[in-house]
């Protein structure tokens, strides 16, 4: 009944061969067997997206999902990123979650970055809402969402400024961005939290120009929350139209 | 929490499942695996052998065929998302695919499996009710087409035979003149229904000549409702006749009070639900354009 088989997992593009019951589940079987614990387990459910990897392309729950079926495929986790072709330092996803504020605690970042990537390779360019419905499995308790769809928001503008750098490829739909042009290094901050003088994107209240808050000053910052200057995020708190209640299991068919 | 140990079957074959099957003693067939894999980790299930279908291509599919809109076991829901042909002519399962739980869920988890669960809460079995729909078991004697009507037992549980292994459901393709949809209620993103209604209507000269409702998550099983069909059927659309078929539907279901609304809440839900998906369904059928009475 304990018995063992082999299989063979690529993961970020390493070839691993480890022996498995075939009740260990996938999410144990890179945290445990493979050393990485980047991809997390948090609610044991399904419900909470922590465990998102891509399998073959695909995101996945990895705690829904045992090892043995995994055999022969090609893993995508948090690990990974880094290496990809479009990541340079960091991916454009991670660089956009630390930009606009994309985690607090950092708990389901992993899988918010899975989620995100799986949707920028489909779509390039998306809406509000479709990044809403993408990281609608992926729960986080801290940040109301709205700077993750921000940051994947960046993370696109991102990837679009370095195609359109990089030979004047644009997306898809020939609709270039409309926003103006973004700083070499790397877009401009939001008019809530202006980016440094480095980043200075030239637009009135954005990236520290004209009447732009400087990230780093509490004081000022907290004088601009209460003036409906949108510099606080309070409005994020109760949107959770991508989140759920950690505590009901959610349809897992 | 970890699984009990089990042993692990992959076929690749139907034949080679169903004789795992016969052979075997006490089996659960893993598909998508999104139910049931949280079953095993909870120890909701604990089966000796868990016969994985995931290898058998052959079960992989979604086709018209033969005048039937056929769905094999491995069709995920993401699969149904993605479909062309269920975007121009499956108005309900268009409706019903993006609204199944998450994603990633979507990716993994299959209709048949969803249907084969038998939650009342499941969204396909009152997709394939109102469709009146078949589900086709391969089992050691060969195929047999169980009528949607017949499949549903109680909560989890169906007419399955132990030795038998659903390999395909499907549903008559729609002629010109008919249309479907699907509402649900849901208290937020990739939540199961509160509530939910399939409709599907065939028209004939501007009169209805055949109507299928099927219910979500407000009785034991899905449910059809065929008072409202009855009443339906026969008539001429209009916003009066539309809600005397979602009062007749409330009527009928029989939802429990939960945590997340009372009974005559859900019943109204019911009624609310049945007459957007007939106005939508009436609509797609290129009919008519039925006014809503219910607002959004």
């Amino acid at each position: 009944m304990t018995d063992e088989r082999e299989i063979t997992l690529t993961v970020n593009g390493t070839e691993h061969t480890i022996e498995v019951e075939p009740r260990r589940l996938l999410v144990h079987a890179i945290r445990e067997d493979l050393d990485m614990t980047g991809t997390h387990i948090g609610c044991d459910t399904g419900n909470c997206g922590a465990c998102t990897v891509l399998k073959d392309g695909e995101p996945i729950k990895s705690c829904l999902m045992f090892a043995a079926q995994a055999d022969g495929a090609e893993i995508l986790t948090v690990e990974g990123m880094e290496d990809l072709p479009e990541a340079d330092d960091i991916h454009p996803l991670q660089e956009g979650f630390r930009e606009e504020h994309g985690l607090q605690c950092g708990y389901c970042t992993p899988g918010m970055l899975m989620a995100g990537k799986a949707l920028l390779d489909e779509h390039p360019d998306p809406d509000e809402e479709t990044i809403r419905d993408a990281i609608s499995g992926n729960l986080c308790r801290c940040t109301g969402y709205q700077n993750i769809v921000r940051s994947i928001e960046y993370a696109a503008d991102e990837l679009e400024n370095r195609a359109a750098a990089d030979g004047g490829a644009v997306a898809t739909d020939g609709t270039a961005d409309a926003e103006p042009a973004a700083s070499p290094e790397g877009g401009h901050a939001t008019p809530e939290f202006g980016g440094d003088a480095d980043t200075f994107c030239g637009r009135e209240d954005c990236c520290g120009g004209p009447d732009g808050a400087d990230p780093f000053d509490r004081d000022a910052l907290l004088d601009d929350a209460g003036d409906g200057d949108g510099t606080g995020d309070a409005d994020g708190r109760d949107d959770a139209d991508a989140g759920a209640d950690a505590t009901d299991r959610g349809d897992t068919k | 929490m970890k699984s009990a140990p089990f042993e692990h079957h992959e076929p690749d074959t139907v034949d080679e499942a169903v004789s795992l099957l016969e052979s075997l003693d006490d089996p659960t067939i893993l598909a998508g695996g999104q139910s049931l894999v949280p079953m095993l980790r909870f120890r909701l299930a604990n089966p000796d052998v868990v016969v994985d279908i995931n290898g058998i291509d052959s079960l992989d599919y979604l086709r018209e065929e033969d005048g039937s809109l056929r769905l094999g076991a491995l069709a995920r829901h993401a699969d149904v998302e993605d479909s062309d042909l269920i975007d121009g002519e499956y108005g309900s399962f268009a409706d019903a695919a993006p609204l199944v739980a998450d994603p990633q869920i979507r990716n993994r988890g299959t209709v048949v499996g969803s249907v084969a669960q038998a939650d009342p809460k499941g969204d396909w079995g009152s997709i394939l009710l109102a469709h009146e729909g078949e589900v086709i078991a391969t089992g050691p004697d060969g195929d047999r087409a169980i009528p949607a009507d017949e499949f549903f037992l109680l909560p989890y549980d169906t007419t399955l035979g132990e030795q038998e292994l659903i390999t395909e459901i499907r549903v008559p393709a729609p002629g010109p003149n008919e249309g479907s949809a699907y509402h649900k209620l849901k208290r937020k993103t990739g939540d199961y229904a509160m509530a939910g209604v399939g409709a599907r209507l065939v028209f004939d000269d501007g009169v209805i000549e055949s109507a299928g409702i099927g219910m979500t998550a407000v009785d034991i099983t899905n449910a059809r409702a065929t008072d409202a069909e009855e009443h339906l059927e026969g008539e001429r659309p209009s916003p009066d006749l539309f809600a005397k078929a979602g009062e007749l539907a409330a009527e009928q279901s029989n939802p429990e009070s939960d945590e997340h609304g009372g009974a005559d809440y859900k019943e109204r839900m019911v009624d609310v639900l049945a007459q957007r998906a007939l106005s939508d369904a009436a609509e797609r059928a290129g009919t008519v354009t039925v006014e809503r009475r219910v607002t959004q």
